[in-house]
């Protein structure tokens, strides 16, 4: 018993001991305001140890300072999906509405609920509380024996995990189904169609929320609550990878 | 001869006799009351034409206090006599005042004027107010560097005098920049009849200053008759000593751009409150109030991520003691936005204290579409001094934020999107349900084994028909009668819950009561004959054929 535990606590001292050091490169660049190569050293990161909230919200300090709202509103975006508190996103995004004019839709209650946890725990919960009411249902029957008092207790509290659970999913659902527009100027068409009649206009960095795709177009509702078709290159789904997509980097051919 | 030398002699002295030349004075009254006008009159006799010149008399100076200006000088070309008058006003403190000797440059001579004496004594009988007179109006303080002050030459009119000209102002000022703002203007009703002459004093550096201003009214006597003039000059002359000092440095705010005095904030208006992005509007913000207007400089306004901020145009006022600050302002962000506040540092003279003034921001809606590229930055202009210089809504990154283990490689996709996660899910779910089932039929059929019988029962039955018919076929009786029978043993036993061994024909018969039984004894003495001893010979063809039929029907039965 005493090895594990101190093999976890060795594991956990070199984690944080490496938390502890100086700044690192990217912060330095980003503290003397070489926000490009902040960027780049923070994405070199990214792909060589991963991914986190803190990191994402990161980047997308520097591509705001850089100019690039669409970029920064994905990260910014992606790092409150997995963390929904963190703080440099919250701030980055309050800041990209007041300041940067940035449209975002404004949140339902159940998104709200659903912003307690993070979307991954919302499933996890759920998932496992499904599993214990189920197999506390079972196993008493398959035994052909009543239910114990703890095995009561243990559904009960399944159960109601499970219906609490319920608006968190589907508010996660439908936060994680929005996509943020990264071209500068983009129509919304009243058709998915090349030629489709522009009806209204939204900026980059935009939040919308999207709908079914068809004939490669996706069909997208925006904060102000105007509907219409947006080509599928145009934005980039919250749900998504890590880093945001390189637009301008064109196809092989 | 004697008479020729007396002669010579005479003409000899008065050749080298030295001219002389005889200067006078009177000055009327003789003996004048504090502040009582008086005329000093100087005449010149001169053994030489005197010639003519322009302001003879430049050189007197007056002692402190008195008032002394040359109202005229009669001086002919031809002539060796000349007249100067100048009129004067007593100065406010009793004693004897002597006005230094002093040179009158004629064209052609130079003649030194003797000391003239004045006697000013409360005794003399004079009312003030009776004539006109000139008083310097200067708040009386200290005053400060940069400050304009506010000051005027109130011109009363008398009771038997009435002020209906000025001229000729001169000030001596060192340590002041003066300005006159309005000259020869009506009096204030509150203060009577007369003119005012006001000017503006700005101290230009620290210490005890001096200002002195001299002037000439032009006075219009009462009663005009023909033997009076029908105006005459007055002068007066004012001195004053003014300390000035810095403002203080202690409390001075960082951004105070040396606005000194009492300011209002006015308004502030934008030009146009619904902008494109990259449109230009006008910000302008009024400034009210009395003090160092043009001396203000204009609080600067960094651009931001939100605006960009070109040169303010100076603009002021001076009727309405109004300062404009005007800026052009060029959203670079659609949305709702502030316009950058004004912020303002004024050092109030009389309190000796600072305060600062707050131009409202004024809210404009940007519409349009943000450009690809947004410049940051920018200090605030009304931050303390040392404070945080930069003005962003951003967070300090934290990138090191959350454990080291929880990282996810590669990239960002909810547990939702996971495939695995949820065919796990769902073959977890598919295998407790199948077993489930399986388990639930399981005892459902250990809760009802006549269900198995039966089954197992149906089979045998089926196969019995199968071996009755091909023994038949070939033509084997005894195996048709054995494999009837067993299939007639086993479909009656499980229809009756027995063993299939020990089922008989009367066994057959009450599950078929309609069975002949004659049929069914040959049928089994066939089948089991050989146990016991040599076949039966009286095997019939009928019997297999009702055998056949009640396996059928007993086939149907399970």
């Amino acid at each position: 018993m005493r090895t594990p535990f101190l093999a976890i606590t060795c594991w956990l001292t070199a984690c944080f001991a490496a938390e502890t050091t100086g700044p690192s490169a990217a912060e330095r660049s980003y503290a003397k305001g070489d926000y490009a190569a902040a960027v780049e050293q923070w994405q070199q990161e990214i792909h060589s140890q991963g991914v986190t909230a803190g990191l994402l919200g990161a980047v997308g300090n520097a591509e705001w300072k850089l100019g690039r709202k669409g970029r920064a509103m994905i990260c910014w975006e992606r790092a409150l999906l997995l963390d929904p508190r963190d703080t440099v996103a919250l701030a980055g995004i309050r800041h990209a509405q007041n300041a940067g004019g940035t449209e975002r839709p404004a949140m339902t209650w159940a998104e709200t609920f659903s912003t307690a946890v993070g979307a991954d725990t919302w499933l996890i919960v759920a998932a496992a509380s499904f599993w214990v009411a189920l197999l506390t249902v079972i196993i008493p029957k398959m035994r052909r024996k009543p239910a114990n008092d703890w095995t009561q207790r243990a559904r009960l509290s399944a159960v109601t995990l499970l219906a609490l659970c319920i608006p968190g999913l589907w508010g996660a659902r439908s936060y994680a189904s929005r996509a943020v527009v990264r071209k500068t100027e983009v129509s919304l068409r009243l058709t998915p169609t090349l030629l489709g009649e522009p009806l209204h206009g939204v900026a980059e960095g935009d939040v919308v929320r999207t709908g079914r795709p068809f004939n490669g177009h996706i069909r997208i509702t925006t904060a102000d609550g105007k509907t219409g078709w947006v080509r599928a290159g145009e934005i980039e789904s919250v749900w998504g990878g890590g880093l945001p997509a390189d637009l301008d980097q064109k196809a092989a051919p | 001869m004697c008479r020729l030398l007396s002669l010579l002699t005479v003409g000899l002295f008065v050749c080298v006799a030295r001219a002389e030349d005889r200067v006078s004075w009177e000055i009327t009254p003789r003996v004048t009351a504090p502040g009582q006008p008086f005329r000093l009159q100087i005449q010149v006799e001169s053994d030489v034409v005197l010639g003519g010149a322009q302001n003879v008399g430049k050189e007197i100076k007056p002692p402190r206090g008195m008032a002394l200006r040359l109202s005229g000088q009669i001086i002919r070309p031809d002539s060796t006599e000349a007249t100067l008058n100048f009129s004067g006003v007593a100065p406010d403190q009793e004693g004897e005042y002597i006005i230094p000797s002093f040179n009158l440059r004629f064209a052609r001579k130079i003649i030194v004027a003797p000391e003239v004496k004045l006697i000013v004594s409360k005794t003399v009988n004079f009312r003030r107010s009776e004539q006109a007179r000139a008083e310097l109006e200067i708040p009386r303080r200290t005053f400060f560097v940069g400050e304009l002050i506010h000051g005027a030459i109130n011109m009363y009119g008398g009771e038997s005098e009435g002020v209906v000209a000025s001229f000729g102002l001169e000030s001596v000022a060192e340590g002041f920049t003066f300005q006159i703002s309005a000259d020869r203007q009506p009096l204030p009703v509150d203060k009577g009849q007369g003119l005012q002459t006001t000017f503006d004093l700005t101290p230009i550096r620290e210490g005890e200053n001096e200002i002195a201003i001299n002037g000439i009214m032009l006075i219009q006597a009462g009663e005009v008759n023909a033997f009076s003039t029908a105006g005459r000059d007055r002068p007066f002359a004012f001195r004053r000593r003014i300390s000035v000092e810095h403002v203080p440095e202690k409390g001075r705010p960082a951004d105070w751009s040396g606005a000194i005095g009492k300011f209002t904030v006015e308004t502030v208006q934008v030009s146009n409150e619904k902008p494109e992005v990259g449109e230009p509007i006008r910000l302008r913000a009024v400034l009210t109030g009395a003090g160092n207007l043009d001396r203000i400089v204009p609080p600067e306004l960094a651009s931001s991520e939100i605006w960009d901020v070109l040169p303010a145009v100076e603009r002021r006022r001076h009727a309405e003691e109004q300062r404009f600050f005007v800026y052009t302002l060029v959203p670079r962000l659609p949305g709702k936005h502030a316009t950058p506040a004004i912020h303002f540092s004024v050092f109030n003279p009389e309190t000796r204290t600072y305060s600062r003034l707050d131009f409202p921001a004024q809210e404009v809606t940007v519409t349009g579409n943000a450009p690809a590229k947004v410049d940051l930055v920018n200090a605030d202009p009304a931050a303390p001094v040392g404070g945080p210089g930069k003005i962003s809504g951003l967070a300090t990154p934290q990138p090191r934020q959350g454990a080291t283990f929880l990282r996810t490689q590669g990239p960002v996709a909810p547990l939702a999107a996971s495939r695995g996660f949820w065919s796990g899910n769902l073959l977890a779910l598919l295998a407790t349900t199948l077993t489930v089932a399986i388990l639930l039929y399981a005892g459902y059929l250990a809760a009802h084994p006549e269900i198995l019988i039966r089954r197992r029962a149906r089979a045998i039955v089926k196969t019995a028909q199968t071996a009755t018919s091909e023994a038949q076929r070939r033509g084997d009786a005894h195996a048709a009668a054995i494999a009837a029978v067993g299939g007639l043993q086993a479909g009656c036993a499980a229809l009756l819950g027995a063993e299939p061994e020990a089922m008989t024909q009367s066994d057959v018969q009450r599950v078929f009561p309609g069975a002949n039984r004659e049929d069914l004894d040959i049928l089994f003495a066939h089948a089991h004959a050989g146990r016991f001893g040599a076949q039966s010979g009286n095997e019939s063809a009928t019997a297999r054929e009702v055998a056949l039929s009640l396996l059928r029907q007993l086939h149907k039965m399970l």
